[in-house]
């Protein structure tokens, strides 16, 4: 995985993969993907209220050593941010960008003593065929080093056990055909993250242009004081 | 403009059972900068909402779907329409931000009707029905649907209990569950007086802003427009407001005096840029909203549209993806104008045509090459007789002239008065996750 630095103010353009082009059809140009931009002061923690968007429907798992686990024992109880991914992602923007937001953001949480125990991170993987247990668990390594730290890699055992996860989160995926209509290796889905109280209720979702990590990092210490 | 990036990855999937229409690529320049999808060529559909008028057809409001390529074999032909069972004053519209569902309101009845257009934007689905904005909000009137991660910001332009315009902004989940409401300012902020009305919204994530414009309430908008002219107490209940509002808390922090009914608003949204523009209805100027070197939002009339002295009431705007060059459409003289916006401090009219008898919303493609054009304002304020008419116009822009494209007649073919416009396209060779079977 490529490390890419913090995000607040940087203004990065990539150009889009080459494999966009071959999903678009010829009079569609998907065009440059830029990482998010950062241009205010962020409110301070505590100072507003987020909303109460939904709540998480409970669903079984797969965690990394293959045991299966209860959504909402990875929703409740603490601060949660949970996303989606795959691990074979390559899109400098997708995955890889997500999890390195993430990353960094996991050690800014770590240093706050407020913070400590109370936040956890989720990596959904949208590939149960591909992404086992074993394959997640391979790829989290890198993200789970740190024992004082949740971070949690699931999967589930089929694709219709994960169907009903994506649609109650409102996570759109779709599969590239090929000219003869035969499914090909590429997938699509909206770069969504969620941010969780420790009720299980969803109380912000971040897209690309919102993945800015001081005001995520705001937004966690705003339900830890919520919370009390 | 922003796009909501979509995530390519290699997978291995299996068991695929059915094709499913969900990635679609679309226009427009108006859409929230983090819906995803943006069309960057050549739209499919044109989807249209249209006010029902009584005996014509069924009389209901309706979405009418238009086939817009030039490749297709029913190219300028409506190809599909799905009438909602009343006449509630169709308005606007405004995608979720995954660009499967479009949403829809009523300005007299309130009511939000969800579309999905993701699994078949030729043949768009009701998929839900929402009734709960006045008894959840007390708003009446939903205007501008914004969308938000995985949720509806709505504009709102009245109240259930009086009926004017102090207003507010409600937010509900893409599920259409009521999550909350924000009032819109009636106190001052730095010695500038809310007036508590409400029209437009726009955000700009990347400064944390969302600016609003305000119009007039529910006893204006359905009144006749020449009584509304002559009655003077009337007239006094037009918006003469912008808010700059904090985004992430949702407060108002700036107020602007803008006179006259501001209406659209559009961000120029490239990088480097800090700007908005809008058009005032009543005294027909283009306004600046644009941030100085200390972090301050200021607004500013920068152009006249027209002469305002004749009132040729400019009611939508459309900006290049650019923030280069924006059409403004004047109902009153059925004339649809191009500005140079190079400079957005002095925009200059480079361009403008007789366009029909009244013109109204204004929607360009993404690479600037089509134009959009349909004729009713609202089910009161459109004109009568001959000058009624009532169409949708598609428009070739080559940067000099506009030649027209196709046209429907919505009167001759019984659809109503023809409002908002939304494009879409075809699903490009897109599989459901369900069953693929990877080779």
């Amino acid at each position: 995985m490529r490390r890419v630095g913090a995000v607040a103010g940087v203004v990065l353009t990539v150009l889009s993969l080459a494999g966009i082009a071959a999903v678009a059809s010829g009079a569609v140009d998907p065009g440059k993907a830029t990482a998010p931009r950062m241009e205010f002061v962020p409110p301070p923690p505590g100072s507003y209220k987020l909303q109460r968007i939904q709540r998480v429907s409970d669903a079984v798992l797969l965690d990394s050593t293959g045991r299966t686990v209860r959504l909402s024992a990875l929703t409740q109880g603490k601060i949660t941010l949970l996303t989606f991914f795959y691990t074979y992602c390559v899109d400098p923007l997708g995955c890889p960008f997500a999890h390195t937001t993430l990353a960094n953001l996991r050690d800014r949480v770590r240093d706050d003593r407020a913070l400590a125990g109370r936040v956890r991170f989720v990596s959904v993987s949208l590939d149960p065929t591909h992404d086992t247990p074993a394959a997640i668990a391979s790829y989290g390594q890198e993200f789970t080093i740190d024992p004082k730290f949740e971070w949690r890699f699931l999967t589930a055992r089929r694709v219709p056990e994960l169907l009903p996860v994506l649609d109650d989160f409102g996570q759109d995926v779709s599969v590239d055909m090929d000219e003869n209509g035969r499914a090909t290796r590429t997938l699509h889905h909206m770069l969504k993250m969620f941010l969780i109280d420790a009720h299980g209720d969803v109380r912000e979702i971040y897209t690309l242009a919102f993945l800015q990590p001081q005001v995520m990092f705001n937004d966690i210490k705003t339900l830890a004081l919520e919370a009390g | 403009m922003r796009i909501e990036r979509r995530l390519i990855v290699s997978c291995g999937v299996a068991a695929i059972m059915s094709i499913a229409a969900i990635a679609s690529y679309a226009d427009e320049t108006c859409n929230s900068p983090y819906m995803t999808g943006l069309i960057k060529g050549q739209e499919d559909f044109v989807h249209v909402w249209a006010l029902g008028v009584p005996g014509m057809g069924d009389g209901s409001d309706k979405l009418v779907t238009i086939d817009a390529n030039p490749a297709s074999k029913t190219y300028g032909k409506v190809i599909h329409k799905i009438s909602v069972g009343g006449r509630g004053e169709a308005h606007h519209m405004g995608f979720t931000d995954d660009r499967k569902y479009l949403w829809a309101g009523g300005l007299d009845d309130s009511k939000i009707y969800v579309f999905d257009v993701g699994t078949s934007p030729s043949h768009p689905k009701l998929v839900k029905t929402i009734d709960d904005l006045s008894a959840k909000t007390g708003f009446a009137g939903p205007h501008t649907f914004y969308a938000l991660p995985g949720r509806m910001l709505i504009g709102n332009l009245s109240n259930a209990a009086d009926k004017g315009g102090v207003t507010g902004m409600s937010v509900y989940n893409n599920k259409g569950d009521f999550i909350a409401k924000y009032d819109m300012p009636t106190s001052a902020i730095k010695q500038i007086k809310g007036d508590g009305y409400g029209y437009d919204i726009a955000v700009n994530p990347a400064k944390n802003a969302l600016l609003t414009s305000s119009f007039t309430g529910w006893n204006n908008y359905m009144r006749d427009l020449g009584e509304v002219v002559k009655d003077t107490e009337a007239m006094k209940h037009f918006g003469n407001t912008m808010v700059m509002w904090n985004l992430k808390t949702m407060e108002p922090e700036q107020i602007f005096a803008v006179p006259g009914a501001p209406l659209e608003i559009r961000w120029a949204l490239p990088e480097g840029q800090n700007w908005a523009i809008t058009a005032t209805a009543l005294t027909s100027q283009l306004w600046l909203i644009k941030r100085d070197a200390h972090g301050t939002w200021a607004a500013k009339d920068v152009a006249t549209i027209g002469d305002p002295a004749k009132i040729p009431l400019p009611v939508d705007i459309s900006i290049t993806a650019d923030a280069k060059g924006l059409w403004v459409n004047t109902f009153m003289d059925g004339t649809t104008h191009y500005f140079d916006l190079t400079d957005p401090e002095h925009p200059r009219q480079t361009y403008s045509k007789h366009t029909g008898s009244q013109v109204n919303m204004v929607s360009q493609s993404w690479d600037g090459r089509r134009v959009y054009i349909t004729s009713s304002l609202l089910s009161k304020w459109d004109k009568t007789g001959k000058d009624n008419e009532q169409f949708l116009r598609a428009f070739h822009w080559d940067g000099h002239e506009l030649t027209p494209a196709f046209e429907i007649d919505f009167t001759k073919e019984q659809l109503g008065r023809p409002h908002h416009m939304k494009f879409t396209a075809n699903p490009q060779r897109v599989a459901s996750l369900l069953g693929a079977s990877v080779r």
